[in-house]
This record gives structure tokens, sequence and C-alpha cells, in this order.
């Protein structure tokens, strides 16, 4: 009863527009206020503190900053230039070359918002120039964009990995075959609907425009060869690994291509620090939450009642996929995995669901979310600059958000898919 | 016009310290890594440091988002009602935050009273007290800097308008300039015609 009194608390001080962080420790607060005085308060407090010192989300502002440093010394130009090479030649080339920069970019800033922001501005005004739909150019943006969170190094994976305590190696290894899945599935559909809207081709292939835009785009092209290398290769951790990409992105962009902003780096900075900020807020007050749950034992109850119904993982797992769902269209991905992974662990566990397999799927459903009103800020962003209308954008991008549902169901019910790397590599 | 002087001077002050913070952190991590590879030793208060680390990023960089009303929310069923509604709701969530970060920042401050004699463990000159002393202040910081944005939230629930449309003008406008000193083509080269 009070598990449940707390959680109807939760759901309405969310309604209020309380900020969530602030409205998981106030439910948590006067929970263990009642519970046990003022040593519910202090207990919180301390609680809080330790709840922001995880060693592995260290990691979620050392990639935000190699974002940053990116997207401000001339490295992200160069990539779109070289992908646009790669592909623009093949029918509706545009809209491929922003799914392959999408891939690339792989979510790294922090903030899908920023990332889109920064690919739609140099990619939607040139699709739509090349008379691509306003629609079509938002949604193929927006959907390769949410695509981009379950390839390496994503920061919903850090954040799953810490909460679960699971390994952010394997989350990462786990999610590329599913991303490079689905990156193929996303460019054939680009050609479907180029075919079927006539878009253009960009200029011919050539080998000479390749090979300039690669010589140029070279340095480039290693930050991920070193950051995924370094950590897939067991030589740094995922923290250490993003130290690495901080150092590598400042050489790269301030020695060899000269065009580090400094005004835009910190801007970029600013937001970066206030994104991680944000999210670890919401990682510290959830541990109080935890704290107070795991004393209701609610997360035990709960893996009980359902396991008492079904054991059958995959029904438990089709049960997760529409919660994931639901949830992902009205709440922002880091506060949906704060919010559902400590309370649901436990049911993972107890049914014998791998966590790893857990952590791509949990991604998966939030990258849908992104795309579904009335909570989907990578589409808004995508339509605000395309300056479309997000409904009309919504029904545009129906057979992309299907794919990726596809892809959830793949991923959900053939195991292997995610976890084939993984069991080859570290078990 | 006194509280926006004050907003903007809080915001350099957090931003300013969040900024050195973080360039901290990174280099705490390269070079404990550098240390490990190439000087073959390893920093025993690293990973104890960058953790503290992250934490002072965490409680002065939440004082900052709570400047720009950038924590996340869901806004969505107070911007359905009327103009009575949302300031009626925006007056209850006001003193959630008030009461929850004010309760915070008191057992922070206890808290630390009573770490006097505690240290860090792989530093035994570092006091908890310092460590730890960023959750009173931050928080603290956090209740002003709620205070100061006051006057905008105000505004934009009066206006009916969600801090998320804010931010995403704020994006583009950002990407946009970014692009005015930049190339503004994907290719290297100019598109062709559209072809008939």
């Amino acid at each position: 009863m009070t598990a449940l009194l707390a959680l109807a608390g939760l759901v309405v001080l969310i309604l209020v527009n309380v900020p969530i962080a602030i409205a998981i420790c106030a439910v948590a607060l006067v929970g263990m206020v009642a519970a046990k005085g003022d040593l519910g308060l202090f207990n919180a407090a301390l609680t809080m503190f330790d709840g922001a010192t995880s060693f592995p989300l260290i990691a979620i502002p050392l990639f935000i900053l190699a974002g940053a440093l990116m997207n401000t010394g001339g490295i992200s130009k160069r990539l779109i230039a070289f992908v646009s090479a790669l592909i623009a030649f093949v029918r509706g080339g545009l809209a491929m070359v922003n799914v392959g920069v999408s891939l690339f970019f792989a979510e790294i800033s922090g903030s899908a918002v920023a990332d889109v922001a920064a690919i739609g501005s140099v990619l939607i005004p040139s699709m739509k120039r090349r008379r691509y739909r306003a629609t079509f150019a938002a949604a193929v943006t927006s959907s390769s964009a949410s695509l981009a969170i379950i390839i390496p190094p994503s920061i919903p994976m850090i954040l799953y990995g810490a909460m679960a305590d699971t390994s952010i190696v394997q989350l990462f290894i786990a999610g590329v075959v599913p991303g490079l899945l689905g990156g193929f599935a996303m460019l054939c559909l680009c050609y479907w609907f180029a075919v079927k809207f006539d878009l253009p081709r960009e200029e011919a292939f050539s080998l000479c425009r390749l090979w300039s835009a690669f010589k140029s785009a070279a340095w480039a092209l290693l930050l991920p060869v070193i950051i995924l290398g370094g950590i897939f290769g067991g030589v740094v951790t995922a923290t250490e690994g993003a130290g690495l990409a901080v150092v590598a992105a400042l050489l790269i962009g301030g020695l060899i291509y000269r065009e580090l902003d400094l005004r835009l780096l910190h801007d970029a900075l600013i937001e970066g620090v206030t994104q991680t900020a944000v999210v670890m807020l919401l990682v510290a007050t959830s541990a109080v939450l935890g704290l107070y749950l795991t004393e209701l034992e609610l997360p035990q109850r709960l893996a009980r009642w359902i396991t008492e119904a079904t054991s059958n993982k995959y029904l438990v797992l089709m049960m997760l996929n529409v919660l994931l769902l639901l949830l992902g269209m009205i709440l922002h991905g880091a506060a949906a995995i704060i919010l559902i992974v400590p309370i649901v662990l436990p049911l993972i566990q107890a049914v014998g669901i791998d966590p790893v397999h857990f952590g791509i799927i949990l991604t998966l459903n939030l990258a849908i979310g992104q795309q579904t009103p009335p909570v989907a800020s990578v589409l808004v962003t995508s339509c605000a600059i395309a300056k479309t209308d997000i409904w009309a954008t919504t029904k545009v991008n129906l057979p992309f958000i299907a794919t990726l549902f596809a892809l959830l169901m793949l991923v959900t019910y053939v195991p292997i898919v995610p976890l084939a790397l993984v069991e080859l590599f570290y078990r | 016009m006194p509280m926006r002087t004050a907003a903007r001077w809080l915001r350099h002050l957090l931003e300013s310290v969040t900024i050195f913070l973080l360039i901290a952190l990174a280099t705490i991590v390269v070079a404990a890594v550098g240390a490990r590879y190439l000087f073959n030793s390893s920093l025993p208060w690293y990973d104890e440091i960058a953790s503290v680390g992250l934490a002072w990023i965490t409680y002065f960089g939440a004082a900052l988002a709570a400047l720009r009303r950038s924590h996340l929310g869901f806004s969505g069923f107070m911007l359905s009602l009327r103009r009575g509604g949302r300031v009626a709701l925006f007056l209850l969530s006001e003193a959630v935050v008030y009461a929850v970060l004010i309760s915070l920042t008191y057992a922070g401050w206890y808290v630390l009273r009573v770490m006097a004699d505690e240290t860090l463990v792989s530093l035994d000159w570092v006091s908890l007290q310092v460590t730890q002393s960023v959750l009173p202040i931050g928080l603290a910081l956090f209740v002003l800097a709620q205070v100061l944005s006051t006057p905008e939230a105000w505004a934009r629930v009066l206006a009916g308008r969600a801090v998320e449309a804010d931010e995403i003008e704020q994006e583009i406008a950002k990407a946009e300039a970014g692009l005015a000193a930049g190339d503004t083509r994907p290719s290297q080269t100019q598109p062709k015609e559209p072809q008939s």
C-alpha cells in the first residue's frame, strides 16, 4: 500500500510539472522521514552525495566534451563531406548521407537535440534545395539520430550500465550489430522513398573526390578507431576511452585542422556540463528513491507478482516492451532509464534475461519513444529546422518508426543478434 | 532589473566553476591513463578524486541548469490547462521544489558537522567535510538560481509556453550561427540542378 502511494505521489508530482529529479526526491524524503524522522533526512543527504560519485558515469561528461570538440573543431564537417562523397551518388543520396552521418555522430554529444540541430541545420536545408519534401527531410533526420543511440559510444547505455551494474563495454559491443542492421534498413527505406518521390541523385561517383574527402577526413575517421579500438581491445575502460577521445579531438581539431572555435567551444561546454548535471542529478536522487523502494521491497515484490503469473521470459519481455514504449512516449530517455531500471532489475534477473540483452532492448524502446509525440524532442527539433508540422512529419515518419520497431522485435526475440559479438569476444 | 543582474553574475560564476571542473576531470582521467601506459605506475587517488569531481560537477551544474529551468520535467499536462490552472500548478510545483531543496541543504550541512574527523581513503589529508561540502553549497545555489529564474518562468507560465520550445530555438540558432562561420554544404562541391 505504501509503495503504491509512493508511486501515485510520484506520478502526481510529475504531472504538476515538478522537475523529475526533485519529484523523485520528494517522494523518497516523505517516506523516509515518516519512517525514521530526522535520521531519514540525513540518510537521504548522504545517499544523494554518494549517488553522484559513480565512477563509470564519469564517461558521460567526457564523451560530451569530446562531442563538443568534434563539433567545433571542424571534425564533424569533414565527416559529412566524406560520407557525402561516399554515398551521395545514389538516388536519394542526401537522405542516405543523413543516415550515415548520424551513425558516425552516434549521440556522442549527450544531447540528441544538440546532435539533430548540428546535423539537421546542414543537411535539411540542402535536402529542401534539392526538392526533398520538408516532412521527409525532418523524418529521416529525426529517425536516424534516434537509431544512433544504440551505436557506441552511447550515453543511455553508460547510464543503464551504471544503474544495472552491467559491463558498459559489453553493452557497447552488443549495440554494434543491431545498429548496423538498423542503419542498413534505413538506407534501404531511403532508397524506397527516393524512387517513390523521384528524388535526385547528387553528382556522379568520383574516386578522385572520394579520395580527396577521405584525405581531408582521415584524422576525423581515426577518432572512432582510437576510442572504440581502445575500449573493445581492453586497453582502456569506457571512462578512460572517453578521456582519450577528448585528447584526440583536441589534437585533431586544434593542432591538425586548426579550426577550434573557442567561442563555440565555450558554448558547447556550457551546454554539455548542463546536460551532464541534469542527468547526474536524476541519478543522485534516484539513489535516494532506490534506497527507499528497497526498504519497501517494491522491486522484489513486483518481480514476485509477475513471476507468479508467468515465468515465460518472452511474455515478460513483451510486457516490458509495452511499458517501455509508453514511458518513452512521455518521458525523456535518461529519466525513463533512471525510473524503470531499479524497479524492473530484480524481475529481469528472476526470469533469466541477460542484463546486456535487456540494455539494448531498453535503449531501442527509448529511441522509438523519441519519435512519438507528445514528448519527442528530437522529432520536434527536426520539424523546427525543416519548418514543417509535427503531425504531417509523423505520418511520413511512420515507415521509419516501423523499421525501428521491427528492429526492436528482432533484438527482443532473437537475442543472438545483439549478443553474438559479446559471446564471441567476452564470454 | 537587480534580479537579472544577479542572475547574470550567478550564471558567470557557475559557468566558470563547472568548466574548470570538467577540464580538471578530463585532465585527471588522461593523466591516469598516461601514467599507467607511459610510466607503468598508477595514480592511487585517481578514481576517488575523479568520482568526487563528478559530484561537484553534478551539484554546481544542477544550479546552473536551474537558472535556465532546464531540469527534465513533464509540462504537457500543466500547459493543457487554462491560465488559472497553470498558475495554481506552478505555485504548487515551486513550493515542492523549495521544500525539498531547503530540507536537503539543511541535512547536507548537518551531515558535514558529523564528518569532522573523516578523510578520503586515498588522500588522508583531504577531509570529507571539504569533498561533501558541495551538497549544501550546491543545493543552496540551486535555491538561489530557482529564485532568480522565477520571473522568466512566471512569464512562460502566463504565456503557456514550454521551456523545451525555447531550448530547441536556442539549439537551432547556435547550430545556424556555427554554420554561418563555416561550410554550409554537405558535399565539398556544388550539387547539380534538380533533374526533371
